[in-house]
């Protein structure tokens, strides 16, 4: 098992290294007073939450492709966006994946205008819907706080749609419509990588693009050094040259998690978790009966702070009433 | 309610119910028999605060107290001085602060507080707006004599209908007199029955009746007291706020940092054929606004955006 420390010599503001941090305050908050040697047989470190979360954005892949009506591609890219982000700073042993997962796909399809109810949208879940339709409304709210309420995605299906009507109107490659499958398969895959985290939408659509046509053994080189950069923006064209060449190596190095260890960890998952976020927990159902207990108590204990202020409000005049009289 | 008496002969209202009293700028009253019986040279002072009077400027107390009548008194002769008008001032705010001042002039002159110094603040706003009161004076007049000349064609008008009216009932007079003797005169002199003769003369009454009705309503063009409409209407304009202008607006193009290549102009789309790789709009698309172009437009945009963009964070998480 990695060890603990294992992020603590990322670079700051890294994505590895603020994933980090997320597990490493979990681990203090809820392992306060552990040894080292618990802690680590206790909880899950930032690797494994890693491995566990490369494994949900599988099953949430696998999700949006079955899901009924079909829903648009950008729906998926935003799911996956705010699945990502959230992770960013939330520990998985705080919020279970498989909860998050749901509600990143419900919230994408409002922002997407990709219109379905909560009933339609539950008909696509196995088990209890009723359960599922409350985690998802109780973590919607949740899941737009932790996103900074930024809910607007650039997904890279518009710049490919861009870039492929500058390739039919400046570049004389025979039947642009080829490309088609080598795109959506390096798009798709670019999703199981953090690259829609770090590059722009438009660098990843360039990469896309630049994949297909190696595919089918077409060089597209020159049309993006000449036509598309030009010979103003020469300086910048290796950066560029870096950035697809790192989103195609990535996406190609993708392995899924092996079954044996995903299953293990789950499983410590399950014992380390937040209870108190846990909708099978007795700490979270109690939570939430108090939430309602309190609207029916909230007028009560309003009266009852406004009398106590008014009180000491009162008093207090009287007080600086008393200092005042003698020179009056 | 108290008694009014005269301070100086102890006159009651109830002693003498013709009782009189008159004050003069001091605000002190005194009865019109004191005044008469002190002030027979035309002059003479306050027998309560010895502030030399005039008998002229005695005048019939209106109020009981005293104090409100020095008050209206003080009020007049200030306000003579003090006319702005609201539209003088930039703002409310302005306008109110004035307002305010007034206020605390006439208090202070009313009350005897820091009247030196009231009176040179009257002075020093007297010659620091010497213009503007000359000039709100005359505008006042001017206000005053339209008043006055509405008044006027008010009480003409009023008149003349008075005399229409006057005449018309003397002229219904002589016609049923007149009738009434032809009435006679047809019973007396002519052959018919009786019975048919009234009834010819009931329907002709009813005929000249009837005509008199018919006679067209004139259009109402006035109000009832005599102002013409349209006259009203030039005369409320409301006050035009100044507003302070600043420097004029300059309109500037939004910029929009693109962190790529340049895109196409809306132009290039067409002449370079860009249009034709998109699907073309349908017309009930086009009754929305939409055109092809702005959708081609906006995947060109965001294809050459940010492809400049250097990510600092270069390693990607694996």
């Amino acid at each position: 098992m990695a060890g603990l420390c294992e992020g603590g010599n990322e670079p700051p503001g890294s994505l590895k290294a603020s994933k980090h941090e997320a597990n490493r305050k979990f681990i203090l908050k809820h392992g306060a007073n552990m040894t080292e040697e618990q802690r680590e047989r206790t909880f899950l470190s930032a690797a494994d939450e890693r491995l566990l979360l490369r494994q949900y954005e599988l099953q949430l892949r696998d999700f949006c492709r079955r899901f009924n009506p079909p829903m648009p591609r950008s729906v998926t890219g935003t799911a996956f966006h705010y699945f990502k982000r959230f992770y960013l700073h939330n520990s998985v042993m705080d919020y279970h994946p498989k909860e998050i997962l749901v509600t990143c796909v419900y919230l994408a399809c409002k922002v997407e205008e990709f219109n379905i109810s909560i009933q339609q949208f539950v008909a696509n879940i196995k088990g209890d819907r009723e359960k599922a339709s409350d985690i998802i409304l109780n973590n919607e709210l949740l899941l737009m706080q932790q996103l900074n309420f930024h809910l607007t995605v650039h997904n890279p299906y518009r710049p490919i749609c861009g870039l492929l009507i500058d390739i039919k109107t400046r570049c004389p490659l025979k039947d642009p419509e080829r490309l088609q499958p080598g795109i959506d398969e390096l798009l798709d895959r670019t999703f199981l990588t953090d690259a829609c985290l770090l590059y722009a939408p438009s660098q990843i659509a360039l990469a896309a693009i630049l994949h297909a046509a190696s595919k089918i053994q077409e060089n597209l080189d020159s049309y993006v050094t000449e036509t598309l950069f030009g010979r103003s923006a020469t300086d910048i064209l290796p950066n560029l040259i870096e950035a697809v060449r790192k989103i195609r190596s990535t996406v190609k190095s993708i392995e899924t998690p092996p079954r044996e260890m995903v299953r293990q960890l789950e499983k410590k998952l399950e014992k380390c978790r937040n209870q108190e976020n846990n909708p099978d927990s007795q700490i979270y159902k109690q939570r939430m009966q108090d939430m309602l207990d309190e609207d029916d108590e909230h007028s009560i204990q309003t009266y009852a702070r406004v009398a106590r202020e008014q009180a000491s409000q009162e008093e207090r005049l009287l007080g600086i009433t008393r200092v005042l009289s003698p020179s009056a | 309610m108290d008694e009014q008496a005269c301070p100086r002969c102890k006159t009651t209202k109830y002693r003498n119910p013709s009782l009189k009293l008159m004050v003069n700028i001091c605000g002190h009253a005194l009865c019109e028999s004191c005044v008469d019986l002190l002030f027979l040279k035309g002059s003479g002072s306050c027998p309560e605060c010895n502030v030399p009077l005039r008998r002229s400027n005695f005048r019939v107390q209106l109020f009981e107290d005293s104090m409100v009548e020095k008050e209206v008194d003080i009020r007049k002769r200030i306000l003579r001085d003090f006319n702005k008008k609201e539209e003088d001032f930039a703002t409310l705010r302005e306008y109110n602060d004035y307002l305010e001042d007034i206020e605390s002039i006439i208090f202070n002159l009313t009350n005897n507080i820091d009247v030196i110094a009231t009176n040179k603040k009257i002075d020093q706003y007297k010659r620091d707006n010497r213009e503007l009161i000359l000039k709100n004076k005359s505008k006042i007049g001017r206000e005053e004599m339209e008043l006055e000349e509405l008044l006027e064609e008010e009480k003409q008008q009023e008149e003349i209908k008075k005399k229409e009216l006057v005449k018309l009932e003397l002229e219904e007079k002589k016609k049923k007199i007149r009738e009434k003797e032809a009435l006679i005169d047809e019973l007396m002199f002519s052959n018919a029955d009786a019975k048919n003769i009234m009834e010819t003369f009931a329907s002709n009454v009813q005929a000249a009746k009837e005509e008199a009705k018919a006679v067209p309503v004139i259009r109402a063009t006035q109000f009832s007291t005599g102002i013409k409409f349209s006259h009203q209407r030039q005369q409320t304009f409301m006050p035009v706020p100044k507003i302070e202008e600043g420097p004029l607006y300059e309109y500037e193009a939004p910029k929009q940092p693109t962190d790529g290549p340049v895109p196409p102009t809306w132009q290039d789309l067409q002449e370079k054929g860009y249009v034709n790789y998109v699907e073309p709009e349908r017309s009930e698309q086009r009754a929305g606004g939409y055109r092809a172009n702005i959708s081609c437009m906006r995947s060109l945009q965001e294809a050459l955006a940010g492809l400049y963009h250097v990510s600092d964070r270069t390693e990607l998480v694996s």
